[in-house]
């Protein structure tokens, strides 16, 4: 990680990062009229794992995600950092790892990685599907885009088996977006995704537009499907619950800061972070005692008017002068290697009981593997 | 209103520039005419000179003079029909999108009616019955224009009051109990102004041309000045085939410069209904400076590392 | 979708009948003395009697009888006799409209494609140099359809003589199914067509332009994009669905274009129905203008659904709406 890959030449880096994003800046606008929606942001997705993004809307989790891919329409600009994504070259025959500069990267380039290695799932399927094309022509689009070799039959055989992944009928490849529920479209575009193996799935608020019953079984499906077929994953979403069934690390974001980065089950039972701390409690918990839900007063800051200080500051019950004054870096907080962006951890004597909570096991669904928190990022 | 920011664009500039110079043409027109546009005591087809700018008609009239009387009453019989098609539309798009239900459709049906009968034969079968006097008249002229020209008006109208018809402010002056008719008026109407505008350019580009049309086949009055006048009587003398472009040309070229003007103004009026239209294109300036291609591609965000790196933070993270 | 405006039309062509039937009716004075008069004497049993029967006078009938009895003679194709030619309207126009539809329908289908293609292209590559095609076509949608034809009839027929002019085929041929005819018929057809698409394109070009500039802000074009699609296939995405509106507003654009294209064909001494209706006019032939213009609506509204069953076959949306 030390090493930054900045050529798009064949790296093997010891660690299996997937996407790494190093000191990443995104503004909208330019010159005097820009505004930082993503700030010096740093993380990194592992193989085969999944990193939840959290936040409420304008955090800047999507446009994150988005100018790292650079999907982000105008006026977005990146005006800094790196993204680099490594993935198995299906072009070379021994499995040799591949490092690509997104930023980098020409059209060409991308868009052969487009898809065949990072795909996105978006928060309204409605809209993601073109709505006078049968659901069938997406894949075989796809399909013949990226794999010229596959014949017709192949093509439709494929689609067919992406579709029962997702407990969804062939005959379903004849229909239009219209004719689907909402579910079934979002099961579409999940399948869509994985069409082409990716190594890297996107998943942007997949299941804010669906009932509650919905969300769960797609939440569940996916981490069977990662469990299957080990592909990487970021989850972006507002809703914290969500992710802790899901995510091995999640990182909260506000005001175009990662303010809070720790493995899933110790953001979620011991928060560090006030903010975090106040989405966890504008959230229904999972299980355990009933808790009563309070949101968090105020609304993110006006991004285009300079902020002193921390950006959560006016909002924060626990701030303090430092808080609007200087703002606080991301550091490691402790061993575990979690970290947290915010003064009071300076004098731990000091941080609020709600702060200093000890990190339990949460029931988690589905996810192999333990999250640990070994250097990452 | 005054927040109201109409997009500065050059076309709209040309377009509201083209459209003012013909609105005080129409008006001092007739007096900067230097002579009598009937007058037929001059040399018969004289090339343009300084005493004819435009030349001699094969009548001996000076074509100049014609061209400036003509220009009033063109844009009177466009001005009478663009405003009274507007009215129409108006009232029947608005009573259609805000009372919905039965009058809704027996006003929808009577548009759509409209809409699908083809404009110009109705307007030459109705024409062609007038009496004379009546083709003479101006502004009958004009409401039997407005008369093919309100439906697609109407249509665009009724939409958009449908659109208004549930926002807050409607249903708070209909919780107060204001009537009907007040909440067309003052609640819904100004909000249409936009779309009224642009109707209303319209309608005036579609009775320019209709008139004149009229004009030219020869329904209206050969005795009014007008530009379809003077090119019908072009045509009747067989000026194009005699080559005496100073003929027909200088009106025509006026119709589509008033033309083109009014489509022009409309470009503003557009980007102003729908701001996805509005140019996102970046400065010379800034392009030049920073690097960044003029047209963004559509999912090819561009880099330009302006912000400064962390390298501090990147050594205490670690 | 489909059956709802199939009812719109067959209220339209009632309208326009019964329009065509009453106004004759209203007209003051009395047409036999004005024709008479105009005609000086040399006036036929036949032309009175045509007359006669264009404006309902001298039959003793009440309105409605009048009514009932002048859709008994258009159901059995009878529009009456015109008075100059002094033959049946209906074999006049049988000579004259498939001219008419001819040019209109390769016009209307050639501007509505070269249209469609420059607007998505102006769309997507906005603020390019492309963009400069707008004032052009703004400027040539302004000129009159007349104007336009004779400037153009003008430069590059009598002057250029790049194209023949003046009539819609060679006199040098005879017509009939073979190879110099259709030869002959497509170089006459270029300059009218010409004109006709000049003059209509602009309206297409600019709505599926700010159609394009609207999908491109929706999430399936940027899907398309996030599939690594090559460009082009983009594009169709994209155009795809800009496209309907444009379709959708086909019957409503035909019926300017035929007010045009009469105009067109006028100029050219095209031998359509245009033509026709100038001289009918001029002669004040009303049985013949009364039957060109029911002819004109009849084959606009039948235009009409044609476009109207293209929508429904391109939007899927409609199709379920039908079923429901």
């Amino acid at each position: 990680m030390s090493e930054r890959p900045t050529t798009s030449e064949a790296t093997t880096l010891e660690d299996d990062t997937v996407l790494a994003i190093e000191d990443f800046c995104v503004d909208y606008g330019w010159g005097d009229a820009a505004v930082r929606a993503v700030n010096h942001v740093n993380l990194s997705v592992r193989r085969s794992r999944v990193l939840g993004v959290a936040g409420e809307s304008g955090s800047g989790k999507s446009t994150l995600v988005y100018a790292a891919t650079r999907l982000l329409r105008p006026p977005g600009v990146i005006s800094g950092g790196h993204v680099s994504l490594t993935f198995d070259d299906p072009t070379s025959s021994d499995a040799k790892r591949r490092t690509v500069d997104l930023l980098a990267a020409t059209p060409s380039e991308l868009r052969a990685i487009r898809w065949s290695q990072v795909s996105i799932v978006l928060q309204s399927a409605l809209n993601a599907l073109n709505p006078v094309l049968r659901i069938g022509h997406e894949f075989d689009e796809v399909l013949s885009t990226h794999r010229p070799g596959m014949k017709k039959a192949q093509r439709r055989e494929r689609a067919a088996e992406l579709l029962s992944l997702v407990g969804l009928n062939a005959d379903r490849l004849a229909r239009f977006p219209h004719e689907l529920s909402g579910g079934q479209r979002q099961r579409v575009m999940i399948a869509l995704a994985l069409a082409l193996d990716p190594q890297l799935v996107i998943m942007d608020e997949p299941t804010t537009a669906l009932d509650v019953v919905t969300q769960r079984e797609i939440v569940n499906e996916l981490a069977q499907l990662r469990a299957r077929f080990g592909f990487s994953m970021i989850f972006i979403t507002h809703d914290l619950s969500l992710l802790v069934e899901l995510a091995d690390d999640i990182a909260v974001m506000y005001a175009g800061n990662v303010v809070e980065w720790a493995p899933a089950n110790d953001l979620y039972g011991a928060p560090r972070h006030p903010y975090t701390l106040g989405l966890l409690n504008s959230s229904p918990p999972l299980s355990g005692e009933r808790r009563e839900l309070v949101g968090i007063a105020g609304s993110p800051p006006d991004l285009s008017q300079p902020i002193a200080g921390c950006s959560f500051h006016d909002r924060c019950p626990f701030a303090f002068e430092k808080c609007s004054s200087q703002a606080p870096e991301l550091r490691v907080l402790d061993d575990s290697g979690r970290k947290v962006a915010c003064w009071l951890h300076d004098s731990p004597a000091d941080v609020p009981v709600a702060l200093r909570r000890r990190p339990r096991d949460a029931t988690r669904v589905g996810a192999q593997t333990p999250s640990n928190a070994e250097g990452v990022v | 209103m005054s927040a109201v920011r109409v997009p500065r664009s050059p076309k709209v500039l040309i377009g509201a520039g083209l459209v003012a110079f013909f609105a005080v043409l129409t008006v001092v027109g007739p007096w900067l005419a230097p002579d009598n546009p009937n007058a037929t005591n001059f040399t018969a087809n004289l090339r343009p000179s300084s005493s004819h700018w435009l030349g001699t008609t094969a009548l001996g009239q000076d074509i100049w003079s014609q061209l400036l009387v003509g220009a009033r009453a063109t844009m009177i019989v466009a001005i009478v029909a663009g405003v009274v098609a507007t009215l129409l539309s108006m009232i029947i798009g608005v009573a259609a999108g805000y009372l919905g239900g039965k009058p809704d459709e027996g006003l929808s049906l009577l548009s759509n009616v409209f809409l699908a009968i083809p404009g110009l034969p109705l307007l030459i079968v109705i024409d062609s019955y007038l009496p004379a006097g009546g083709r003479s008249n101006s502004f009958v002229i004009g409401l039997i224009i407005s008369l093919t020209g309100w439906a697609w008006g109407a249509r665009v109208l009724r939409a958009q009051t449908m659109s208004l018809r549930n926002r807050d402010f409607v249903e708070a002056a209909r919780i107060v109990g204001e009537s009907r008719l007040r909440i067309m008026m003052f609640e819904i109407a100004p909000n249409l102004l936009p779309v009224l505008a642009s109707s209303l350019l319209f309608t005036v580009l579609y009775s320019i041309g209709a008139y004149v049309t009229l004009a030219y086949v020869g329904l209206t009055s050969t005795a009014v000045w007008n530009w379809g006048t003077m090119l019908y009587w072009a045509q009747a003398n067989n000026a194009p085939l005699a080559n005496q472009w100073w003929w027909f040309v200088p009106p025509g070229v006026c119709i589509a410069l008033i033309g083109t003007g009014l489509a022009l103004m409309n470009f503003g009026i557009d980007e102003f209904i729908n701001p996805r239209l509005r140019s996102a294109g970046l400065s010379g300036r800034i392009r030049r400076t920073s690097g960044l291609p003029r047209r963004p591609r559509l999912g090819f965000t561009p880099v330009a590392r302006t912000a400064t790196p962390r390298a501090t933070w990147e050594a205490g993270s670690r | 979708m489909l059956l709802r405006r199939l009812s719109l039309y067959l209220v339209t062509a009632w309208v326009a009948i019964t329009v065509n039937f009453l106004l004759p009716r209203m007209m003051p004075g009395n047409p036999v003395q004005q024709l008479i008069g105009k005609l000086t004497g040399q006036v036929t049993v036949q032309q009175v009697r045509a007359i006669e029967l264009a404006f309902g006078i001298g039959l003793h009938q009440n309105l409605w009888d009048q009514y009932i009895g002048y859709w008994h003679q258009l159901l059995v194709g009878n529009l009456g006799v015109s008075i100059t030619l002094s033959t049946p309207v209906s074999s006049v126009l049988q000579s004259a409209v498939p001219w008419t539809i001819g040019l209109i329908g390769v016009s209307t289908i050639l501007s509505f494609l070269v249209g469609t293609v420059t607007g998505t292209l102006l769309g997507w590559f906005r603020g390019s140099r492309l963009d400069s095609l707008i004032p052009v076509a703004t400027f040539f949608q302004a000129v009159p359809y007349f104007f336009l034809g004779t400037v153009v009839l003008l430069v590059f027929g009598s002057n250029l003589h790049w194209f023949p002019v003046l009539g819609a085929y060679s006199q040098s041929v005879t017509p009939g199914w073979h190879w110099d005819f259709v030869f002959s018929l497509v170089r006459y057809g270029e300059l009218p067509v010409i004109t006709i698409v000049l003059s209509s394109v602009a309206g297409w070009m600019l709505g599926m332009r700010n159609m394009m500039i609207t999908m491109i802000a929706e999430d399936f074009v940027l899907m398309a994009v996030a599939k690594g699609l090559p460009r082009r296939k983009v594009i169709m995405h994209a155009a795809r669905n800009a496209v309907l509106p444009s379709v959708a507003n086909l019957s409503l654009a035909i019926g300017l274009v035929v007010s045009g294209a009469l105009l067109v064909e006028l100029v050219f001494n095209y031998p359509g129905v245009g033509d026709l209706l100038l001289q009918a006019v001029l002669n004040e032939d009303y049985p013949l203008i009364q039957g060109i213009f029911l002819v004109i609506t009849m084959t606009v509204l039948a235009a009409n659904l044609l476009a109207d069953v293209f929508y429904f076959v391109l939007d899927p949306r409609t199709r379920t709406e039908a079923a429901v």
